[in-house]
């Protein structure tokens, strides 16, 4: 047995339930989805005919026709184009965003050998290689971390990795031949160089007052030591509103869709994948919507409380609980305890339900906006948002230098 | 010229600036050698708008109110959808204008011209004499008639072949005003199917004839003039 959680455990096995079971279903579904809603918005009805037979499902299975379609579409390559990088470019676009999910952790850290019975958090911190003693295992062994690369510089990977899909727009548009190509592939990098320094420097908030970018130790950790990380009220957004609001505003930029679609604006230019057709052009669209994924985990890991369910500790639900300084296990309080494995189903379900609304949140902002202009955008990026993060840098950290000389004095 | 030009869009400014504050940029001064030379006041957005977050967040609200009241209320009924200016604030309706086409049909207007077809005689033969009025007349020589000497002795003439082609109609309803014996009419309320094979487009003497009925009108001008109450009548055909 242990050798399968071994397996289970393995970041390539991990990294495949992550991405086909989680990233690619909801970025599929996010095509239809954004189509349904952005109808509902405007008060049409949108896509809801695709069927197997009279299996509707409301429409659902538009995602995959537009996937069959796709794949079995022309792959038409123009004259003149640099044919190596023309094709390397869509797997630029995509790949970066696939391998940035590494740092997101999915869910909690799960413990088979005490899947059906409750946590106990207090043993797990004192005694990690506590061996239960009626049956001779390690209760504590064999763990299967659900997150697939935990570093102490998670985020940074994060920042580093994501920027490369950049390369994937900008290359597209060289090696099209084709002047609206590169327009917007030029297009693309200027927009990466607007938002990007206020996007890292939104976080560095998140970093002061966690202390770490680890994003798995923020979500166990939360905003403060004296509160259990899974109260609502521990989690970022409170602690960095204008963090959280700055990175927004730069991760809509990131996914290159309004009201910051510059680099494809389809009225003026179409955008760097104009010469794209078939499944490469497929490959920019899922890149797309997977981006719009990753950044709602991000936010979701980082300002909402990642896995956390509002007021489910290890061992159950516990409303106003007493968190020990050292350990921070929480005890006391109102508490209704469960077992591992459904608190461990609740957590990935919040991790899921709580990265599709930000999802659905990203999508309604995208069908409400009209779209900047480029200079609209630098402006946006260098002379608001760059300020703005680097002020908030500075009151986070002077609060938590006034916080440390009040408690430690 | 140029100089006529410049003094007529000089007097139209100062009318316009006079109207009132709404017609343009409030003018601070004017140049006295270049009267075309303005001072005028600039608007700068102010601190709501150069940061968009009260503009973005009334839109959010804007677009969120439709898309909730659109996704738990139920639909209107097909026929308030289907009209252009029916009252969208019905009670625990949603404002969705989208007619699902083959399961809701829309009814068309009364004078909707629509596919064709053949009336018919008392004896139930077809009442076209096949005197080559519509497709003479039709505009996109969509009418194919290969006439035959008829079996009636009172009638000379009769269509042997009658088809139109409904790709190439135009539904101009030309063919209608040129028939001199009512057997051609556009009133069944329908429209041309669409269609797989370009030949299924071909509607032929048969299919238009099941769709005909027995017209009131006699040949010659004798009987009751159909158009005089055509309204009703044909009201009553197109529900048959």
């Amino acid at each position: 047995m242990s050798i399968l959680y071994a397996i289970l455990d393995f970041p390539a096995v991990k990294w495949l339930f992550l991405v086909l079971v989680l990233v690619m279903p909801l970025a599929s579904l996010l095509t239809w989805a954004e189509r349904r809603q952005s109808a509902m918005m405007q008060d049409r009805l949108g896509p809801n005919r695709a069927n197997i037979g009279p299996i509707k499902l409301k429409g659902i299975l538009h995602f995959v026709a537009d996937a069959l379609k796709m794949i079995f579409k022309e792959d038409f390559i123009p004259a003149n184009v640099h044919k190596g990088l023309f094709a390397l470019a869509p797997v630029l676009a995509l790949a970066p965003v696939l391998i940035a999910f590494a740092v997101i952790p999915f869910g909690p850290t799960i413990y088979p050998h005490a899947l059906t019975q409750s946590l106990d958090p207090t043993l797990l911190v004192t005694d990690p290689g506590y061996v239960d003693p009626s049956t001779g295992v390690a209760l504590f062994g064999d763990a299967i971390r659900m997150q697939i690369f935990s570093s102490d510089f998670g985020l940074i990977f994060y920042f580093a990795v994501l920027t490369l899909a950049n390369y994937g727009g900008t290359i597209a548009g060289w090696a099209s031949y084709n002047k609206w190509a590169l327009l917007g592939g030029l297009r693309s990098s200027s927009q990466m160089m607007s938002y990007e320094v206020a996007m890292g420097l939104a976080l560095m908030g998140a970093f002061l007052v966690t202390g770490t970018l680890e994003p798995g130790a923020i979500v166990t950790g939360g905003a403060m030591s004296t509160m259990s990380a899974a109260h609502p009220l521990n989690w970022l957004w409170l602690w960095q509103p204008v963090g959280f609001v700055l990175f927004l505003t730069a991760s809509i930029a990131e996914t290159k869709r309004a009201p910051f679609d510059i680099p494809e604006g389809e009225p003026e230019i179409i955008g760097y994948f104009v010469e794209y057709s078939g499944i490469r052009w497929g490959m920019f669209f899922l890149a797309e919507f997977i981006e719009i994924v990753f950044v709602s985990a991000v936010m979701v890991t980082v300002f909402f409380g990642g896995w956390q369910v509002p007021f489910l500790d290890a061992d159950g639900f516990r409303i106003g609980g007493i968190v020990d300084p050292i350990t921070h296990v929480s005890t006391a309080g109102w508490f209704h305890e469960m077992d591992h494995w459904f608190v461990a189903l609740l957590q990935f379900s919040a991790f899921v339900v709580k990265t599709v609304l930000l999802c659905m949140f990203q999508l309604l902002i995208r069908w409400t906006l009209p779209r900047f202009r480029g200079d609209q955008l630098m402006n946006l990026g260098w002379k608001l948002l760059l300020p703005l993060a680097l002020a908030n840098i500075m009151v986070t950290a002077l609060v938590k230098l006034i916080y440390f000389m009040v408690t430690r004095s | 010229m140029s100089a006529h030009d410049h003094g007529h869009g000089d007097d139209h400014g100062h009318g316009g600036a006079h109207d009132g504050p709404a017609a343009g940029p409030v003018v601070l001064s004017v140049s006295d050698r270049h009267p075309r030379v303005r001072t005028i006041q600039v608007v700068r957005p102010g601190f709501q708008d150069t940061t968009f977050l009260a503009a973005t967040a009334k839109g959010l609200g804007i677009t969120l109110k439709h898309f909730a009241r659109n996704l738990f209320l139920p639909m209107r009924k097909a026929d308030a959808r289907s009209k252009a200016g029916a009252p969208t604030d019905v009670s625990f309706r949603n404002e969705i204008e989208t007619v699902q086409y083959p399961e809701e049909k829309v009814t068309y207007p009364e004078r909707f011209r629509g596919l064709h077809r053949l009336m018919l005689r008392d004896d139930g033969n077809v009442r076209c004499v096949a005197c080559m009025c519509c497709p003479t007349v039709c505009p996109a020589h969509c009418i194919t008639i290969i006439p035959e000497e008829s079996d009636n002795p009172g009638v000379e003439k009769r269509p042997a072949v009658f088809e139109i082609d409904e790709l190439r109609c135009v539904v101009c309803g030309l063919c209608v005003e040129a028939c001199p014996c009512d057997a051609i009419r556009m009133d069944t309320g329908d429209h041309a199917k669409p269609v797989e094979d370009r030949a299924n487009a071909i509607e032929t003497k048969e299919s238009m004839m099941g769709r005909g009925i027995r017209s009131i009108a006699k040949q010659g001008g004798e009987g009751p003039n159909w158009r005089a109450h055509g309204h009703e009548s044909s009201k009553n055909d197109v529900n048959r």
